[in-house]
């Protein structure tokens, strides 16, 4: 199986939780072949899709304001870009909207962007709806989903929505052309696998 | 664990030279179970995977060598089995686990002495009669070189041609033009195989499967006419599916495959032509003709089946037997041949095949010859041969290097005396077939002699060498005497001589074993540059120079000096057979200097021009930019010229080659710049200003504290820090911009583990980029910025997605907070990529204005260059309130080494209109008042030409430098 490494990257305000969602994804079923990466600001995992593997190299930014003017390093070249709120903070919200039209704007064509409503295990002092998270979605093509990387809710379903959404690799092309739409025929295989 | 494995080869290798001939099953029972035991007791002894390598290594010529051509005949079995057993016996007892190595070849070393003289005993009792009396009788030397030639031709396995000297690799590698055809499609590889016999073979990639194949012409019987043989190139060897033995080349796995049928159905065949070939210059003539060779006369093609047409008389019964159909029966007809190793049966175990065995047996398939132990001899005898008067052997036997030239101008070495392995204590010296010149055996007697009354002599070596250099022709032609030596020497006495005399044939044996290819080709530089390499580019950490601390182990040991030395030879075989893809780098670096080559013309003419012409570049990112395109073009053009000879997708498997490449850029292209570029990138800073700018900046940063910069986790101590500038100053030294990265990571690792502090939390970008910041403020090194810069713009794009480049964007986005920091804010106006983040910006700015005041960032002006063909450049200005416009056209002029500024003009451009701005006014004042307004818009001041149409040139993403600079990256 060929190895294709998809370049991530999380977006977010400071403590929604960007890094504790990716150390989930890493750190459950770690597989001690792989050398850890030497911090949590980068990680990688691979995981299989149809006939491919896809490695995910996870480039973590940093979500001060101070910091956002780096974001553009960070999120060139990505396949994904994984934006994490808090459901718990209105503002977070807002942050995510900037950061999805910042992509529009000067991010990779074809990215695939995923909206991640961190810390569902707090929905009693919730001030997302989910509701409003999955209209906000539908209307700009992203994935959504709610997660809690602490009790470990939706963190692989929501890499696993990110294979499936990445086109499978032909041949002279490099995956970034039409995203949507080979992710959709490719949902079948990957189904089986994933 | 170096030395324990070299020594344990070494064991191996006196064994092999000693195994008596065996039977089939015993030969292969003994062969696994030493295997097993052998990984076993070189794990406990923490080997790990390497040394079983080499295990399989030094066994796989063990096994070999237990199948030496002998002819069959019964009443010997038993006897051998017995010695077989009993020498089987003895290495169990020898390696038990955690029992020193050095030990172990004592103590093997001992009873193979032992054995030795039971089986020349043996080989006496059992030769055939004819020849025995023969042996015995024929006392002159004519007689005797008849004997032996005789002997090599019953002795031979079967293969095609008796009397050619070039080994089978030597040949390959001569003639891959011929064989070697990578583009070839499926359509014409038919086409060529067609026409030629059964068992001719091409090496291709076939479009299908996108791998290697051999192609391989079968027999009509098999209803097709060619089968196809995928080769697997795992990361750094190549192997036949269904195989298990691997090959660090596709050279080595061709030459193994002539010999040895393995996974295929029969052993490959070179063409006749190449076969018989005598000379280098005739293999020449051959791989002139390319693909054109299988078409051309020069091709005789024996009639189909071909065995029986081929002209030499006294080797062509075995070989019909080797041309018949290879099923089980044939496998007892072919079990004499040296080679036919059932090497497959290991399982998936991965086993190297040492270069030795196919050196050897290439030999023995060829002219049933074993090669006779020193190159020094051979060199000699091939001299020889040429001249009949004996001359003195080179200098020095011990000489890495002098084997390696021996390598390269004597090709055709392996036709060199040799002497069966099982014969060879007795046959030591046994002149070369048709040269009826003693000299070399008398050379032979004579080191010999002189071992033996050398015997406590410290150092083998100089022992040797000095009875070469002194005593060349000192003992005359005592060829009869031979035998009769051997069968003297069972006194115990004589042992310890023999012992010595045996390391040294393995020893000197392998040492000129491991120069059979590329090696040879950078005979002047080969040990002084690996030695600079460690020197300069290791990391004292991590990556022990290998020379150095062998050395150091070896002595601790205190290991007798005459082992040692050998040891240090064998060495040379694991090097070639451990790192392929270093000899590749070598051999680019070496070609790189060769101006003789297209290729080294080319790198020789751009590092002068470079050097010559300082004023090429306008910046530092465009001189770094054009010598990394000029890495890359150079790079694809090594990949696909036919420069590079043999390609080295023969040698490196395709995975690696990029990454191979790559460093051989570096070492060819980035090492004798490295001092250039370094000084240049600190020119421009020091010319634009911005060396200066940093300067303050890190004092700034520098004074506040952790919290100040957002740091909320526990930060690198002093001590800490002082480690961090340690490795600094190491990366600094390292022209690699691979390695530097290799130390940044070490870096950040080390920040990771202050910040973790024992508490075992993972921290993410939040906490570890201010962290990473404040780190690097407090090392106060300028040298960080250029640094930073040659990696960024240097290191192999590939590698920019992964860890490493994560961290480098990191310190490069540090670095940029800290350049920035007394104008943070007015940066990010022009850094920000929304008008959303810059209207949030100015409400913090005039809620907030306590942190920067407002004169310090009002000091600083940020002016793009706008050019045609070039698009946007984006400079900082140190411009002061009351700087006019015509000051700021000239400092622009001077930045952007404009060479007509009086054609150039400050503009402003806000709302899509441009403003010239008149000489008199103040670019600062101007600023300020279009930051006052309440609804602030995007602007910029641009440096163009005045008559230049503007229209719509601008944009975001190009008017300042972090994002040119990503630009080219990412």
């Amino acid at each position: 199986m060929a190895i294709r490494e998809l370049k991530v990257c999380l977006l977010g305000d400071t403590g929604v939780g960007k890094s504790s969602i990716v150390c989930r994804f890493v750190q459950d079923h770690f597989d001690h072949n792989i050398s850890p990466t030497i911090g949590a600001s980068f990680m990688t995992k691979t995981v299989p899709c149809g006939n491919e593997l896809h490695k995910f190299l996870i480039w973590d930014t940093a979500g001060q304001e101070r910091f956002h003017s780096l974001a553009p390093m960070y999120y060139r070249g990505s396949a994904a870009a994984v934006i994490v709120y808090d459901i718990t903070k209105q503002d977070s919200f807002h942050t995510l909207k900037k950061w999805v039209k910042e992509l529009k704007e000067h991010g990779p064509e074809n990215i695939v962007v995923a909206i991640a409503g961190n810390k569902c295990d707090l929905s009693d002092t919730r001030e997302v709806a989910m509701k409003d998270a999955k209209e906000y979605a539908e209307s700009i093509g992203a994935i959504v989903v709610e997660t809690s990387a602490k009790n470990a809710i939706n963190i692989e379903e929501l890499f696993q929505d990110i294979s499936r959404r990445i086109p499978p690799l032909i041949p002279h092309q490099n995956g970034s052309n039409g995203a949507m739409k080979l992710g959709r025929q490719s949902l079948q295989p990957t189904s089986r696998c994933c | 664990m170096r030395d324990e494995r070299r020594s344990f080869s070494h064991v191996q290798n006196t064994f092999v030279s000693l195994t008596p001939y065996s039977d089939h099953q015993m030969r292969r029972y003994t062969r696994l179970t030493w295997l097993d035991k052998g990984q076993r007791t070189l794990g406990s002894a923490g080997a790990g995977l390497s040394s079983s390598t080499a295990v399989g290594t030094a066994w796989t010529r063990t096994a070999a060598s237990c199948e030496l051509p002998t002819t069959p005949r019964g009443g010997r079995a038993g006897r051998t089995e017995a010695v077989q057993r009993q020498s089987f016996q003895m290495t169990m007892e020898v390696c038990r686990p955690g029992q020193s190595f050095f030990k172990l070849i004592d103590t093997i070393a001992t009873e193979i002495g032992e054995l030795k003289q039971e089986m020349v005993q043996t080989e006496f009792s059992v030769r055939d009669e004819e020849e025995l009396i023969e042996c015995l009788s024929i006392e002159k030397e004519m007689a005797k070189n008849i004997l032996v030639e005789k002997k090599a031709f019953l002795r031979d396995s079967g293969y095609e041609s008796v009397a050619y000297k070039p080994s089978i690799l030597d040949k390959l590698l001569h003639t891959h033009p011929v064989w070697l055809q990578l583009g070839l499609s499926d359509y014409k590889v038919q086409n060529v195989l067609q026409e030629q016999p059964p068992g001719t073979f091409l090496v291709r990639k076939s479009s299908k499967l996108q791998k290697k194949v051999v192609s391989l012409r079968v027999p009509e019987e098999f209803g097709f006419c060619i089968q196809e043989f995928v080769i697997r190139e795992s990361s750094y060897t190549f192997s036949l599916e269904g195989s298990g033995i691997s090959f660090s080349d596709i050279f080595r796995l061709v030459a193994f495959y002539c010999i040895s049928r393995d996974v295929l159905p029969f052993t490959l065949k070179l063409p006749h032509a190449i076969v018989t070939a005598k000379s280098d210059a005739q293999l020449e003539d051959i791989s002139q003709l390319g693909i054109d060779f299988w078409k051309s006369s020069v091709n005789i093609r024996p009639k189909y089946p071909p065995p029986s047409s081929q002209p030499l008389p006294q080797g062509s019964v075995k070989r019909q037997s080797h041309h018949l159909p290879l099923i089980n029966g044939v496998h007892s007809l072919r079990t004499r041949t040296p080679s036919e190793l059932e090497c497959s049966q290991t399982n998936g175990a991965l086993c190297f095949i040492n270069p030795l065995f196919l050196k050897v047996h290439s030999q023995d398939s060829g002219g049933s010859l074993k090669r006779d132990s020193t190159r020094a001899q051979e060199a000699n005898g091939i001299e020889r041969a040429k001249s009949p008067p004996p001359r003195p052997p080179p200098p020095s036997i011990n000489s890495h290097r002098t084997s390696l030239q021996l390598s390269r101008a004597v090709p055709s070495e392996p036709s060199m005396p040799e002497t069966l392995i099982n014969n060879r204590h007795g046959n030591l010296d046994s002149p070369k077939n048709a040269t009826p010149i003693p000299p070399p055996r008398l050379k032979k007697q004579a080191t010999i002699n002189r071992w033996q009354s050398n015997d406590q002599s410290p150092s083998l070596n100089s022992s040797c060498t000095s009875s070469f250099d002194s005593q060349p022709e000192e003992s005359p032609p005592q060829k009869p005497m031979q035998n009769m030596n051997v069968s003297q020497i069972s006194n115990s006495p004589v042992q310890g001589t023999l012992r010595l005399q045996r390391l040294s044939d393995m020893s000197i044996s392998t040492s000129s074993s491991d120069s059979f290819e590329y090696d040879r080709m950078v005979p002047a530089f080969y040990e002084g540059d690996s030695l600079e390499d460690c020197e300069e580019e290791s990391d004292q950490e991590s990556m022990a120079p290998p020379v150095k601390s062998r050395k150091k182990r070896a002595t601790s040991l205190g290991f007798s000096k005459i082992v040692k030395t050998h040891l240090r030879k064998v060495s040379g075989v694991f090097s070639s057979l451990v790192t392929p893809e270093k000899k590749m780098v070598k051999k680019i670096a070496a070609m790189a200097r060769d101006k003789c080559t297209y290729f080294g013309c080319l790198v020789q003419d751009y590092i002068s021009f470079l050097q010559e012409n300082k004023d090429c570049h306008v910046s530092s990112t465009d001189m770094l930019h054009t010598i990394r395109q000029f890495m890359t073009q150079v790079k694809n053009y090594l990949a696909q010229s036919s420069e590079l000879d043999p390609p080295i997708e023969s040698l490196i498997p395709e995975d690696q080659i990029d990454a191979v490449l790559e460093k051989a850029m570096h070492k060819c292209i980035l090492k004798p710049l490295k001092g250039y570029i370094e000084n240049m990138l600190k020119n421009f800073r020091t010319a634009d200003g911005s060396w200066n700018q940093l300067k303050e900046n890190f004092l700034l940063v520098k004074k506040r504290t952790p919290q100040e910069l957002g740091v909320l986790t526990p930060t690198p101590e002093a001590v800490d820090v002082e480690k961090i500038r340690v490795k600094l100053s190491t990366m600094q030294k390292m022209y690699s911009p691979e390695k530097k990265v290799m130390l940044l990571l070490r870096i950040c690792k080390l920040i990771y583990t202050c910040m973790e502090n024992n508490s075992g939390r993972m921290y993410g970008a939040d906490d570890f980029l201010p962290v990473l910041t404040y780190v690097i403020a407090q090392c106060d090194m300028l040298e960080i910025d250029t640094e930073i810069e040659y990696m960024m713009e240097l290191l192999d794009p590939s590698l920019l997605h992964g860890e490493g480049g994560y961290y480098l964007t990191s310190a490069y986005g540090a670095l940029s907070l800290i350049k920035n920091f007394q104008e943070e804010q007015a940066a990010r106006l022009l850094n920000s990529e929304t008008r959303d983040t810059l209207k949030q910006w100015h409400k913090r700015r005039t809620t907030n204005r306590s942190i920067p005041s407002i004169d310090d960032f009002q000091n600083y002006l940020r002016v793009a260059l706008q050019e045609v063909d070039n698009g946007c450049t984006g400079k900082t200005l140190r411009v002061k309130p009351y700087t006019t416009t015509d000051d700021v056209c000239h400092m622009c002029a001077q930045r952007f080494n404009v060479k007509d500024p009086e054609n150039y003009g400050l503009f402003l451009y806000i709302e899509d209109t441009w403003q010239q701005l008149s000489e008199d006014t103040y670019p600062q004042k101007i600023k300020a008042e279009l930051h006052s307004r309440p609804n602030l818009q995007v602007f910029h001041f641009v440096y163009k030409r005045i008559n230049n149409d503007p229209q719509g040139i601008i944009s975001y993403d190009n008017d300042d430098d972090n994002n040119n600079d990503n630009d080219a990256d990412f």
